[in-house]
Parts: structure tokens; sequence; C-alpha cells
């Protein structure tokens, strides 16, 4: 592997690949506006030929000031601003924030309300991963077809939000101790139909790229995310399945009502590119079990604990920190009340975007430059999420 | 897997499947042509908030919205502007004079409609809202956001009959409830809001508490927010009876006539009430009635915004509890659980409760 260059050397004469002729490595700056990078971010790649000997990459272009927004807010309205955190799940955002609420305030869910988190977050996981795989097969040149196919499936899931919530993407949906409105059985009847109409579609998307050879040969072997290093760097969700390392939050912390659900964790074995792919397709499946399985399951009752204000809550002092599996990756809260616990003294993210982001150097050294924008797009980030 | 290129067959048999089925199968073909053919919004769609009002005649009488600026003050993005509507004398109306929001501001979620205790504010879901410009155009004003109920129920049937049938509910109860205490005040609940005049001329400098020398270049609004601005900070740090009383018994509700119809407008006395403000906090309201009798303190605590939300105006209110006639010291609803502490605090210190 080619060590990366140090400050002074980058423009010195180094060897060529081949041996025959003498090149200079070159700096070249990747985004921020640049529609690889997902949104408004910056790669700087030193390049020796075609081979990335270095790469930072620049955070910040989308930097809103979210958490110290929030600690100047009542509990309640942060609640729509972390549907603009990864805007692609503002429902799994929204469960994430209102655990750690719920923790810190010590309310109890009724069943009911359990249950319909249940099916928004992992349908939010079947479009995020569906869209995820389209934008990744974008960057690999597959311009349009499957990144068309996944977002005409998406569409269903957004009606079925818009349907509930009242919006297709910036749902605010969850309450704290519960949903804001009930399913009605209209929805979930809807649910119920995507649910049983998604294995086909998944079937479909696999046949059109699981054994494709371009996508076999643009993806294999690149982008190699070691074990040690995943979880060394705190990598979380299905990135760091890929690389073998079996941590579900799901499984781990059984938040919620999901120690209920019989599904299983996929792991990959080598940690490349089409370890990532894999493991989100089969992710998929085990989302469908659960929806299955909550949709069966689903108890009568509230959809919200009657006893919490809307208006005036407050929190006693404390601290706590709430954690969810989003899709990608594990999405904390950490949230401190102090005297009056009228707004948090201290709201923090965990992103996972932002902490998976962090190895994009070390997968991508020794790489050719036209691999970094799919090992980019396989780590699945949203730029709304890394820079807050 | 067979020979190689076959996945990439296969791939392409997918393909060439998902474009002849579009002509067929409404499943593969979801594209709809825009301009030409709308999708139904489902009833839940939300966009952007209106306010309702009950008759198409008399828009501003029988608007919901009593100024009472909870949806101001909830509103994460602060993208509403409630100026309270006063008569020629200073004597607040319940209804905004100027309810202004910037849509370029508001994002959708929803948090005002969920706050509002009168169900006086609510989504639409007309999406097409594009403008010329990105200012004044993005801003809308209390004509453009009044709606009437007719077009609620229009919208979000479901939504919008469960409402209408809370509130006559409520309107029931209110009227049994006054019945028989009718005599000592009469109708307060079945006269609904004072029918105002249609345009009430904005009242000049009647509520400048702090005085603006005249010749400063504020238009009505501003001196009027402007006052009140300075009055809560001057409150907090000066002995606050000499900042504040003289300036406001001149001209304000000393003489303010029993103006509403059925409602007692309780008279104010010669000094005023200078806690009269739903500008003030609460502690600043409390510090300004700190002397006076328990019905003051009282009335102090309560939000100020005459909304008769527990059927009384605020001064009314605080007669009833000290004079026993009501005993539900929870009725405030702009106040909420602050007003309703505070009131059991004052009556438990007085020894009456």
């Amino acid at each position: 592997m080619i060590q990366p260059l140090t400050e002074e050397k980058r423009y010195t004469l180094t060897p060529g690949s081949g041996g025959l002729i003498e090149t200079q490595t070159l700096e070249v700056s990747i985004g921020p506006q640049h529609p690889s990078t997902h949104g408004v971010f910056r790669m700087d790649c030193v390049l020796d030929g075609e081979t990335v000997v270095a790469l930072k990459p620049v955070m910040g272009y989308l930097h809103r000031n979210h958490e110290q927004l929030a600690e100047r807010m009542a509990w309640l309205g942060s609640m729509p601003y972390t549907d603009r955190l990864d805007y692609f799940n503002s429902m799994t955002n929204n469960w994430a924030y209102a655990l750690a609420v719920e923790k810190l305030a010590g309310i109890k869910v009724p069943d009911h309300a359990e249950y319909v988190r249940v099916i928004m977050a992992e349908l939010t996981r079947l479009l995020n991963h569906t869209c995820v795989i389209g934008f990744m097969l974008q960057d690999l040149g597959a311009w349009g077809t499957p990144l068309l196919y996944a977002f005409r499936e998406r569409e269903k899931i957004l009606d079925l939000f818009e349907a509930v919530s009242g919006s297709r993407m910036m749902c605010n949906y969850m309450r704290f101790g519960g949903v804001r409105v009930d399913m009605t059985d209209q929805d979930l009847a809807v649910a119920k139909d995507i649910t049983s109409r998604y294995p086909r579609f998944l079937d479909e998307f696999e046949k059109l790229l699981t054994n494709n050879e371009v996508l076999l040969g643009r993806t294999q072997r690149i982008g190699i995310l070691p074990k040690e290093l995943a979880i060394n760097g705190s990598i979380s969700g299905p990135m760091a399945r890929a690389s073998g390392v079996e941590y579900d939050v799901r499984k781990a912390d059984r938040y919620g009502v999901y120690g209920r659900f019989d599904f299983r964790v996929p792991v990959g074995d080598v940690g490349d590119v089409y370890d990532r792919y894999y493991v989100r397709v089969l992710e998929m499946r085990e989302s469908i079990k659960i929806l299955q399985q909550a949709l069966r399951d689903i108890p009568q009752g509230p959809h919200i604990a009657p006893e919490v204000k809307l208006r005036n809550f407050k929190i006693p002092p404390g601290d706590g920190y709430g954690r969810i599996e989003g899709p990608k990756g594990e999405l904390g809260f950490y949230l401190v009340s102090d005297e009056g616990g009228k707004q948090p003294y201290r709201y923090h993210v965990r992103p996972p975007s932002f902490i998976n982001l962090t190895t994009l150097e070390d997968m991508c050294l020794g790489q050719k430059v036209a691999d970094v924008v799919i090992i980019l797009g396989s780590i699945d980030i949203v730029l709304g999420e890394v820079d807050r | 897997m067979g020979f190689i290129g076959k996945g990439l067959i296969e791939g392409m048999v997918v393909t060439a499947r998902n474009f002849v089925g579009s002509y067929f199968d409404s499943e593969r073909l979801v594209t709809v042509q825009y301009p030409e053919e709308r999708v139904q919004v489902p009833e839940n769609s939300r966009t952007f908030p209106f306010l309702v009002y009950d008759d198409d005649k008399d828009r501003a009488g029988t608007m919901r919205c009593v100024a009472c600026k909870i949806c101001e003050v909830e509103c994460p993005p602060q993208c509403i502007y409630i100026v309270m509507d006063r008569d020629e004398k200073g004597k607040p109306q319940q209804r905004p004079k100027v309810f202004d929001i910037d849509i370029s501001v508001c994002m959708q979620c929803q948090i005002c409609v969920e706050v509002c205790p009168f169900e006086a504010i609510k989504m639409d879901n007309d999406y097409e809202k594009s403008q010329y410009g990105r200012f004044d155009e993005l801003v809308e004003h209390l004509p453009d956001l009044l709606k009437s109920n007719k077009y609620y129920n229009k919208i979000k049937p479901t939504e919008a009959s469960a409402v209408d049938a809370k509130l006559k509910a409520e309107k029931e109860k209110k009227a049994k409830k006054a019945a028989p205490t009718a005599a000592a005040k009469p109708s307060a609940a079945a006269a609904p809001k004072p029918v105002a005049p249609a345009a009430p001329k904005p009242a000049p400098a009647p509520v400048a508490k702090i005085a603006i020398p005249d010749d400063a270049p504020f238009s009505p609004e501003q001196r009027q927010w402007l006052s009140g601005f300075l009055s809560t900070i001057s409150v907090g740090a000066a002995p606050v009876a000499g900042t504040t009383t003289p300036s406001a018994s001149g001209a304000a509700p000393a003489e303010a006539a029993p103006a509403t119809e059925g409602a007692p407008a309780t008279e104010a006395p010669a000094g005023g009430w200078p806690w009269h403000d739903p500008g003030l906090g609460m502690q600043q309201r409390l510090d300004l009635a700190k002397d006076k009798p328990l019905a003051d303190k009282l009335m102090a605590a309560m939000a100020q915004t005459d909304c008769h939300a527990c059927g009384y105006d605020c001064r009314g209110y605080a007669d009833a509890i000290d004079s026993g006639a009501e005993t539900d010291v929870s009725l405030c609803l702009p106040g909420e659980a602050e007003t309703t502490n505070m009131l059991k605090k004052l009556l438990q210190e007085a020894g009456k409760l």
C-alpha cells in the first residue's frame, strides 16, 4: 500500500507506478459542489496517477447550529428540527429524540404506540436502504435505472407517511410518550400491502444487481474496512456489520418492543463495498419480517401516554442517553436537564453518518480515484446529519 | 453462476420488463403529469397554517383566534407575529390586529395547531404558493390567513367535524354552567365575542406606559410594541409604580366604557391595572400587584388576554374567585398551569383554600 505523503513531500517527484515515467502527485478537491458527494461535502484527494495517496474529508458546509438551537427551545420545539438531521429518515430521528426524552423524564409508552413506532421505523429502513443502493449505483455510473426503481418504491412508503403524519419527509410524527396521531385501519392496510409487495421488488432489484458482472467487478475487494478498524473507529450500522461486527442496537438494547420480534442480524465477512451493498439487501428482508410480525401483533390501545403535557413540559434535573438503530447506524441523543427543566441544558446528537465518515481515508488509500465516490456512497451519509 | 455475462443479461431482462410493463401496469408507471393531472392529497397532509372563522358575513367577529400568543411563543422557528387588537381606549379586544406568518420561515411542523386551545389555527393543504418575490410576498397577513370553517370542513372533513363537535359540546357546557349564576353574571358565556367595529383605528399612544417622544419616527404599531417592550424591561429594574402607572392612567383604561354586550367588562379604577398587559411576565405582573388586595393579585396571576376562555374577562374571573362564586382555578387557558398553580398559591397564602 502506498503511504500518504507528508505535507512537504507532496509536490516532489515520485516514481510512477510503472516505473518508466516520473509523475507528480496531484491534489484534487472533489466537492463541495459535486453530485457524487451527496451534498456539500469536500474531499481533498492527493493522487499519484490514479491512485489515492491521501484524502482529507472536509465537513461543515451545512452546519446549521442544530444543537445550540435546541438548547434555546422547549423540549417539543426540537422535534421538527430532528426531521432535518437525516432528512431521509425523519421517523427514526424522531424516535431517537423521543426515546432520550422519555428515558430522562421516565415516561412509559403505551404498547400500541410502540408497535406503530416499530412499523414506521422499519418502513424508514426499507426506504433508506433502497435509496442508498440506488444512489450507490448512480455513483457507479448506472445512470438512473436502479435509482429510479428505488425511488418508485420509496414513493409508496412516502405516500403512507404523508397519509399518517401529514408530510412526506418532514414527518414530525413522534411525541414524548407515543405518536402524534394514530394509524387508522386503512393506513395499517396500506402498510400491510407495501410489506407484502416489497419482497417481490427486492427479488427484482437483486436480479438486476446482485450477480451483475459490472457491479461485482467494481465493488468487490474495493474499500475494505477491516473489522478491528470498524470497532476502534466506533463504526455502527450496516457498515460495521458488513465488516463482520455483529452489533445491532435493536438486539443489544432491545429498546421499545424489539425484544418481541424474531429477526436475524446479517453480517458480512470481507467488509468491502459489495458487502455493504449486500448486507443492506439482507437487512431489508429482515425488516420485512419485523414488519409482518408487528402488523400481525399490533395491539389496541392509546397512541400516546395521556399524562404527557404538550405545553409547559418540564423534566427534572438529570441526564440521559437514548439510542436507536437508525438505518445508517447508532443514532443517539444525549440530553441534560437542569433546574427549571423547560429546555435542555445540553443537547448532543451522536450522528451515525458523521462517525462512519471518519474512516473514509483508511478505506480509500491505495484505491483508484474513481472508486472513491463508490466508497463514499457505500458509507451512506446525509450531510444534514454529518454537519448538523 | 453459469457463464460470464449471465448477470448482465438477467439485468437487461428486468429493465426490459419494466420498460414494457410501464405501458400496461399501473404499478410500474407511477408518473403523474403534474399541471394537467393532480394527485388527491391525503386528508392529513399539511402545508402552511391558516386561521379559522365561522361566519362569512362577519370575518373579524367570528374569528376563533383570541390573540393569546401561545402559538407565537411555541413556534420553533418563530415565524408568527401577533399584535392584539385594542379599541380607541386601549382596551384589549380578543382578537389579533396583526397576525403575520412568514411562510418562508415556517417549516410546516404543525406545533402551532397542536398547542392552540381555541381550535383557531389549522393546517392548510394548498401546496401552490409560489410567488414572484422573496420578501414581502412570502409574509401572509391576517386577511390572507383567514379562511372559513366551511373551507376547513372541505379540506379535512374528519378532523373538522370532530373539532366542530368538540366546540359545540364546550359551548353547551359553558351555557349550562352559566345558567344558575346568570343573575350575577348576565350571559357571560352566551354572548360570544364582542362584535367590534369593522376597522378599528389603531390606538395612537394610549397604551404607551413609557413615554416615547411624539416626534419619534415610529408607526402606531411600532410605538405600541415598543412601549410594551420597554415596560417589560423597566419593570424588572426600576421602582415600578413610578414609571408605569401615571402615564397609563392618563389615557387608558380609566374611562373604559362597559363596551361588551352581555359580558360584564369590569371598569378599571382610576389608577388602572398596570399588570393588565399580556406582554409582561408572571413575576413582573405579581410585583406590580404586590400591595394590592387579593383580587388584584389573583388578576395579576392571569394571562391578561381577556380571552374569555374561562367565561369571564381577567378581572371578572379574579373577582369571582375572590368572592367564592367560582371555585375552579384551572380555567385560564392562556395562562395554563403557571396561572393555576399561582392562583392556588395565592389562595393558600390568603387562607382561602
